[in-house]
């Protein structure tokens, strides 16, 4: 999350070439490919981040690993990419487009924090609300936490809307207990 | 006395949980990307407002400071030991506050309002905002009313106005917290009814202590609560073992807490002690949130920290109430060095200066204060009539002394009005010293340099002369009680009162000299 400025800067050249070229999806099916493999092998990463191998060889083993398996403009990105000496940031450029191409289609990330399991019809409502919500398409991502004791809590970007018990206990703390100078 | 049952505290119980059913707590939230040295950086928060209060966890707070591009950098008021990369912080919402209200007087704050006197919580009805824009110029009226300190250098060349600014600027150790300490106990009278039968009103004052020793503001404290003007007081104290943060945001507690007495028509000091590490602490913060430093490596608007804490001060107009907040800045220099970056920001932006020197001070001239360079814009304006009277040719007197004063040394071999003049301005520059903790009324002022001024004491030994003035008010509290509330009522010396002390003087000065003599 640290030092954005690289990643955003490369996320919306591929973007604005994507949209140009009339591939933004295809590219975005790439970007997914690559962040998911990144994320799982281990070893792809510490080959990416290492000062030691030369960027042929990088450029090398991506060929060897994507080429047959993304779109040749995305292949090009890397390439390039690699050539700046910018492929340490290649997990987070993904992630930036990921964001830009949600942007672009209306889509938003809701994180949905629950006290205990939801069913795939209550998930669908809740989705359909999110969607009244934010006039948004809504992609729900949902987490388990029983510390809450009931309710939920639902983030979108920056704003939490803490529904909650847990929350509502402290809020009750806080009242009966003296006020401090912030409670006024 | 009366029971209660316990399924009334149940269903009271019941009723307040009820309503919290249907509430949704909502805020905006923020990731913790690096933490130290006082300062977090924050990604998220993209509507954080500048200024604003941010909450971390552990009930640390902090300010908002700088809006970046990609992330916040707030500053913290409190250990940064606790917090850890990745925590959440959350917005409150609400611009950095103060409680403001009567409840404040007597009590001893940090910056934020909370206390450390061990009192218990204070319960104002309001919090107001603790940077706020100075009013503009036709809000405000010109200065007219005295602040007495009570030191009669001060209120007889020096005079300080309510409304005005007066930097109080020297050395360690020559006295300067002691004539704020003086001014503050002397306020004691404008809370008495015979002040408000005389139409002064009360003035409150607020003492903020930035970067001192605990120690030192406890003393202090203790002072203050001995000669009783803690009950009209308020201390806002950010110690040295307080965060930078803390100390930088002091003044303008004491700032918000002043204004508020000023807007509701009364009339408030404030005391900053000192600004000097004021400046300091906001350098330190300011280099840590990587602001480029200039001159002394402070960041460039170190000006503006003390002109717009400064510019609140000020005095209202009547269709606003007529209230006046009083600033009495402090500043320490350098090897007596005036001209340095900080001080002469300071003086340039106050309404005059009282300087105090270490010289003057170890050779036993105290109050330390060089009425050459000391000077107060207001003047004349703050005075009343009476001092103005016998104040007028003090000034004159002492400057003619001491450009006689290398002469001094010649003796006998002077004419005879140069050595008139230098014993006069001997004789003056020991009357106008004056002891810690006991400032004067203003009657008793204008008693004493009458005396002065009129050459009653021209023919008393030097070392006399604290006895003489001494006696002096004992017979007027005893005897002519007429004359000091003569003055204090009509702020004047009418000509028969003149004639009646100044026969009153003549025969209690053959009294004394005989009394030397013996």
């Amino acid at each position: 999350m640290k030092n954005l400025r690289i990643a955003r800067r490369y996320a919306a050249a591929l973007m604005a070439y994507a949209e140009q070229s009339g591939n933004v999806d295809q590219t975005a099916r790439d970007c997914a490919l690559i962040d998911s493999v990144l994320s799982t092998s281990r070893p792809l990463r510490m080959l990416t981040v290492s000062p030691v191998v030369s960027p042929l060889k990088k450029t090398s083993v991506f060929k060897a690993i994507f080429a047959t398996r993304i779109n040749p403009h995305t292949m090009t990105f890397l390439e390039l990419v690699i050539h700046k000496q910018r492929e340490s940031h290649l997990s987070e450029i993904v992630q930036v487009f990921a964001n830009l191409r949600d942007a672009k289609a209306g889509i938003i990330n809701v994180d949905v924090t629950t006290a205990v399991e939801f069913t795939p019809s209550q998930e669908n409502d809740l989705r359909l609300r999110m969607e009244r919500f934010t006039e948004k398409k809504v992609r729900l991502r949902l987490a388990l936490d029983p510390g809450l004791k009931g309710g939920l809590i639902v983030q979108i970007g920056d704003r939490v809307l803490d529904a909650s018990i847990r929350r509502q206990l402290e809020i009750l703390k806080a009242r009966l207990v003296e006020p401090g100078p912030f409670s006024n | 006395m009366a029971e209660v049952r316990p399924d009334e505290v149940s269903d009271i119980l019941r009723k307040q949980l009820a309503g919290y059913e249907k509430e949704v707590d909502v805020y905006d939230v923020g990731t913790v990307l690096q933490i130290g040295d006082g300062v977090a950086r924050v990604y998220g928060l993209s509507n954080a407002m500048m200024s604003e209060l941010v909450e971390f966890p552990n009930g640390i707070f902090g300010m908002v400071l700088n809006l970046e591009e990609d992330n916040v950098g707030c500053i913290l008021f409190g250990e940064s030991s606790e917090i850890n990369e990745g925590d959440a912080v959350k917005r409150t919402g609400r611009v950095a506050s103060m409680p403001v209200g009567e409840q404040m007087l007597g009590r001893v704050v940090n910056p934020l309002g909370q206390p450390i006197d061990g009192r218990g919580p204070v319960r104002t009805e309001r919090l107001a905002p603790i940077e706020r824009k100075a009013l503009g110029v036709i809000q405000r009226q010109p200065v007219k009313e005295p602040l007495q300190t009570g030191i009669k250098a001060v209120d007889g060349m020096i005079p300080i106005g309510r409304g005005q600014r007066e930097l109080i600027i020297g050395d360690r150790q020559t006295g300067k917290t002691a004539i704020a300490l003086d001014t503050i106990i002397n306020q004691k009278y404008t809370h008495l009814e015979q002040a408000r039968q005389s139409r002064i009103k009360p003035v409150y004052c607020i003492y903020v202590a930035v970067g001192q020793k605990s120690s030192t503001v406890a003393q202090v404290v203790d002072k203050l609560k001995q000669e009783g003007a803690m009950e009209y007081t308020t201390i806002i104290a950010a110690t040295a073992s307080d965060p930078a943060p803390m100390q930088f945001i002091a003044p303008y507690s004491g700032a918000a807490l002043g204004e508020y007495f000023r807007d509701s028509g009364r009339d408030a000091l404030v005391v900053y002690d000192d600004l000097t590490k004021q400046a300091q602490a906001y350098r330190q913060v300011s280099l840590l949130l990587r602001r480029p430093p200039g001159r002394e490596a402070y960041p460039g608007d170190i000006f503006y920290l003390h002109s717009r804490l400064l510019e609140r001060a000020s005095k209202l107009s009547d269709e606003l109430g007529g209230g006046s907040l009083t600033a009495l800045p402090v500043i320490e220099t350098q090897a007596g060095d005036v001209s340095a970056y900080i001080p002469t920001n300071v003086i340039s932006i106050t309404d005059g200066q009282i300087y105090l020197e270490p010289g003057m001070f170890n050779s036993g001239i105290r109050p330390a204060i060089n009425v050459g360079i000391s000077v107060s814009r207001v003047g004349g304006n703050a005075q009343i009539k009476a001092m103005k009277k016998v104040a007028g040719r003090l000034r004159i007197e002492l400057a003619q002394y001491r450009e006689l004063e290398a002469f001094a040394k010649f003796g006998s071999d002077l004419d005879k009005s140069t050595l008139a003049q230098l014993r006069r301005g001997a004789r003056l520059v020991e009357l106008l010293k004056q002891g810690q903790f006991v400032p004067l009324p203003v009657e008793k002022q204008v008693v004493s340099l009458f005396a002065g001024t009129n050459g009653f004491l021209d023919d008393i030994p030097l070392e006399q002369i604290e006895r003489y003035e001494r006696e002096v008010f004992e017979l007027m509290d005893l005897k002519h009680t007429d004359v000091l509330r003569s003055i204090a009522e009509t702020r004047d010396i009418g000509d028969a009162v003149a004639e009646q002390l100044r026969s009153v003087l003549k025969d209690f000065t053959d009294t004394f000299k005989a009394s030397v003599k013996a």
